[in-house]
């Protein structure tokens, strides 16, 4: 019985996290994730949350992989965690907005502001989030045990092509991520190349959108 | 309403009545709250299946209660794909799923508390302070301050480090 049949209201889309350090990678991989997506038919729209620009939101848009109209920018002020997690009106309003102006949606991604390692998101405004650091943060990132590393749904290991350049063991650097995680999933990547973006959707797919 | 492209999407899914066919293991969608293993007739349907070993149980997490979309496996192993509308709210005892022969109820694990005992006012000013500035969810028990802990205790003694060092603070039983 599907909630179309029983007559409740219809659940609206998935709506997944995509938080971590600033410069990390979050919007390289949304872009990643874009194409991913549109191949596999998922309905997608896309929040960003900038300090006070819209600058990740108009890099989406002009990239040309989806339609503008579905990137939206909630202005964070200068308190990123905020609006994600103490206060998340705006991005559920912005949720809403997505869901009921394109609906039926099967994803809605929201990119949270460039914060530090202590963000978290309320799982009042999504159902899965994502954390993602860069092996160029510096490789004892894990052994930090931020919040975010520890609680998040994923932990996205990024920029892998750079480890020998930092002298980064990647290894242990994600030995010790799943560690501290205690079996939660881990998953390395490269944004410029897409390298195992593919298991990010798969996660994504196994975790909320059960269409897989 | 109609929503012709949802529909056909999920026609092409997983079986969806739960019971095994072919290979891949069958992924049960639960799409509401049907009510609470309280209520007066749930607990008689409740009751019945319950005597044939049919009701099974999701246990969740205190945090992961607050989740409307999520993967769970129930205690006799079947995997549910859990999507509420966004307006619900699971509690323990939600039933998201009864019929003839199943039943799916929603139990809440028991909130896991970590206990500390301050050495001193000074002490315990500062804990406090600390607890709020980490966004810890707290209570406070004769003297003691317990944090709700989210996830694995040692990372939060891991945080109390400074305090538990030199005896500011003390865990406790
Ligand atoms: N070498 C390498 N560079 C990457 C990778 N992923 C992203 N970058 C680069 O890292 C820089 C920051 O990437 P963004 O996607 O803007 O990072 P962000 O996390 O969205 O940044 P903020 O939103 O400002 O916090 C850009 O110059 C990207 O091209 C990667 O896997 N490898
Ligand atoms: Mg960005």
């Amino acid at each position: 019985m599907n909630a179309a049949e029983n007559g409740t209201t219809h659940p609206g889309a998935a709506r997944v996290g995509i938080g971590g350090p600033v410069g990390s990678g979050k919007t390289a991989l949304v872009e990643q994730l874009i194409p991913r997506f549109a191949r596999r038919g998922t309905g997608l729209a896309v929040i960003t949350n900038d300090l006070v620009t819209e600058e990740d939101a108009e890099r989406l848009r002009r990239g040309g992989l989806i339609d503008p109209d579905r990137v939206v920018a909630v202005e964070a002020g200068a308190c990123p965690h905020t609006v994600i997690r103490e206060d998340p009106t705006l991005n559920l309003d912005a949720a809403d907005m997505l869901d009921m102006r394109f609906g039926p949606l099967d994803l809605i991604l929201l990119e949270s502001g460039g914060d530090n390692l202590a963000s978290t998101f309320s799982l009042e405004l999504v159902d899965y989030w994502m954390f993602v650091i860069d092996v160029a943060g510096g490789g004892d990132i894990p052994r930090k045990r931020g919040p975010g590393v520890l609680l998040s749904d994923l932990l996205v290991v990024n920029k892998a092509d750079l480890a020998p350049h930092v002298g980064v063991d990647l290894e242990r650097m994600v030995a010790e991520a799943r560690e501290v995680r205690g079996g939660k999933p881990v998953v390395v990547t490269n944004c410029r190349t897409g390298e195992a973006v593919g298991t990010v959707v798969e996660h994504i797919v196994h975790g909320v959108l059960f269409d897989g | 309403m109609d929503r012709p492209r949802r529909r056909r999407k999920r026609a092409r899914g997983p079986c969806q009545d739960g019971r095994g066919r072919g290979i891949v293991a069958a992924m049960l969608r639960l799409d509401a709250i049907l009510g609470l293993a309280t209520d007066d007739a749930m607990r008689e349907r409740l009751h019945a299946l319950g005597h044939r070993g049919a009701v099974e149980t999701v246990r969740l997490e205190r945090s992961d209660m607050r989740r409307r979309r999520l993967r769970a496996t129930t205690d006799r192993g079947t995997d549910c794909a859990i999507a509420l509308p966004r307006d619900a709210r699971l509690e323990d005892g939600a039933v998201l799923s009864i019929g003839e022969d199943r039943a799916i109820v929603v139990r809440a694990a028991g909130e896991r508390w970590l206990p500390l005992r301050p050495r001193d006012a000074a002490a315990a000013l500062e804990l406090g302070y600390h607890a709020g500035n980490l966004h810890w969810r707290v209570r406070f028990r004769d003297g003691l301050l317990e944090v709700a802990l989210e996830g694995p205790e040692r990372a939060y003694l891991d945080r109390l480090a400074a305090f538990l060092d030199d005896g500011r603070a003390r865990r406790v039983e």
